[in-house]
């Protein structure tokens, strides 16, 4: 160039840091194998187990029988599908309260951010045990617990899109004599709105694969058949299981992907 | 009537950006304020509606007084004030009726606002307002989907639809070229004259200044070094107030400039 004293940069040396990280995670990977107990001669009796041969063949008869699989799945759908809307709806004002962009005061800000770290702090598992004990095995307490997991997920993610929204037109609601939720409704809302739509389709897709988890402990749904084939030892029935619900869960996978594409 | 009577704005981390600022803006004027940037200029706009607290002296409007205002009492000072901001400050992703049915925030009730049932009435007043910038056929676009200047045209109009007898204008036009900012400058002036609206304009370019101001205000390091008839402006004003001599950074320029 055509000022004078600009010389090239000299190129950066690959960083001792990075080749230390790398050695220390090595060193800590053969110390927790070591702890454990693991070796790589037990990953053989693992692989070569008898249990592998019970898999085959698959019982179509009983597979496709509308009430062994297909019906459980349908009340698996449901539970995601109403849990999504129960959450994401509890979400929404939630989340304003939680962003400092949009929360009305100090203590609404502190009380909320404080009430769902808790709610996040517990696992959703532990979540759905809870509620089985407290209203009984079955969908509502699946539904419930799957509410409460949508709800801490929404708000995370929901609250952090609102924090880095334009603060401006805020500015410009504020300027004109508004209250805060108007304000915040014509000002904000609009402008995280397809973000939230997303977010809510995101929650669904994880939702319909936590319903299938949680079935496992007694709240309704698909996961409850798979456990129970389990516990009988029917490893040719789970196998059954297994596909169906991915070919289910990789189909609404699909479609909402799509979907959120369009969206942002 | 607008006074300042030994206004001081200190922020938090201790920059003071007004010093005890003393001016009187009587009904109808139109007064353009110069100064660098951090000259005080948008604090000045900001304090008169209370968007930043004063922290000394008293503001007072037609005799409210904004500093220590309640919160409700804020509310109703700043639904007589319009604002236009130097980034437009509109919400892209709605239309431009809904941007301008934001001026109407302070007259209409929450719950009805809040719900996205805005009265016909307002929305008559929001037509009106578009009308008078001359994009009333932009209505049901988006926002996003305007020019700068049809942009800025948006921030005038939901200003005016709030009615107001005060219109503040931080840098309107720094985000426009020069044919636009004249336009917009234009219809400002337009406004002032035709309903009599006191508006007091922040702007860096010292010819348009010229051009379009009656009064003008200097300010340097939050004080305020001049003010007078813009006939009595001439170049050494303008370096007093700068503290350096004009460059052509501070023009505008015109169109035949650029080619």
């Amino acid at each position: 160039m055509s000022d004078g004293g600009t010389a090239r940069p000299v190129r950066p040396r690959p960083r001792l840091r990075t080749l230390g990280i790398t050695a220390g995670l090595l060193a800590f990977t053969v110390f927790a194998a070591n702890e454990v107990g693991f070796d790589a001669s037990t990953s053989w009796e693992v692989w070569t187990n008898p249990l592998w041969e019970m898999f085959w063949p698959i019982p179509w008869d009983w597979v496709l029988d509308r009430s062994n699989v297909l019906d459980p799945l349908v009340e698996t759908f449901q539970i995601a599908i109403l849990a999504t809307i129960i959450g994401c709806g509890l979400a929404l004002p939630i989340s304003f309260a939680m962003s400092r962009l949009t929360a009305p005061n100090r203590p609404t800000y502190l009380v909320s951010r404080s009430v769902m770290n808790v709610v996040r702090a517990v696992p959703d598992l532990f979540w759905a045990k809870l509620l089985v004990t407290a209203v009984g095995i079955g969908a509502f307490a699946g539904t419930w617990a799957l509410s409460i997991f949508s709800l801490a997920v929404m708000v995370k993610l929901f609250s952090e899109t609102i924090d880095n929204a334009d603060p401006r037109p805020l500015e410009a609601a504020r300027a004109s004599g508004s209250r805060h939720l108007p304000a915040i409704r014509t000002g904000v809302l609009p402008t995280v709105l397809p973000e939230y739509v997303a977010y809510a389709l995101y929650v669904f897709e994880l939702n319909i694969r936590a319903s299938i988890v949680l079935g496992l402990v007694g709240a309704g749904g698909v996961g409850r058949v798979l456990e129970a084939q389990r516990q009988f030892f029917r490893f040719d029935r789970v196998l059954g299981i297994l596909l169906i619900v991915f070919v289910a869960v990789f189909v609404i996978e699909q479609v909402s992907v799509a979907l959120r594409k369009r969206l942002v | 009537m607008i006074r300042f009577d030994d206004v001081s704005v200190t922020y938090r981390g201790g920059v003071q950006a007004l010093r005890g600022l003393d001016l009187t803006i009587e009904d109808g004027e139109f007064v353009v304020i110069v100064g660098l940037s951090g000259a005080g200029k948008s604090t000045l706009l900001r304090a008169l509606n209370g968007l930043v607290p004063a922290t000394g002296g008293s503001i007072t409007v037609d005799g409210a007084e904004v500093v220590g205002a309640s919160a409700a009492e804020l509310r109703a000072l700043r639904s007589q004030i319009g604002m236009i901001f130097q980034t437009f400050n509109l919400v892209n992703r709605t239309s431009v009726l809904n941007n301008v049915l934001m001026g109407r925030l302070g007259t209409v009730p929450a719950w009805r606002s809040t719900l996205g049932l805005w009265p016909a009435d307002d929305r008559e007043r929001a037509m009106q307002a578009l009308e008078r910038v001359g994009i009333v056929e932009k209505a049901y676009v988006r926002a996003s989907n305007l020019s700068g200047g049809q942009q800025q045209r948006v921030g005038i109009a939901r200003a005016l639809v709030q009615e107001p007898s005060v219109m503040l204008a931080d840098e309107p036009v720094a985000s426009l070229d020069p044919v636009t900012s004249r336009q917009v400058m234009g219809d400002l002036r337009r406004i002032n004259r035709d309903l009599g609206i006191t508006t007091i304009v922040n702007l860096h370019y010292l010819d348009l200044a010229r051009e379009f101001g009656n009064r003008l205000v200097g300010l340097r390091d939050g004080e305020l070094v001049f003010d007078g008839d813009i006939a009595d402006v001439d170049d050494d004003t303008f370096m007093e107030i700068y503290g350096r001599a004009i460059s052509d950074d501070d023009l505008v320029g015109t169109e035949d400039d650029l080619t």
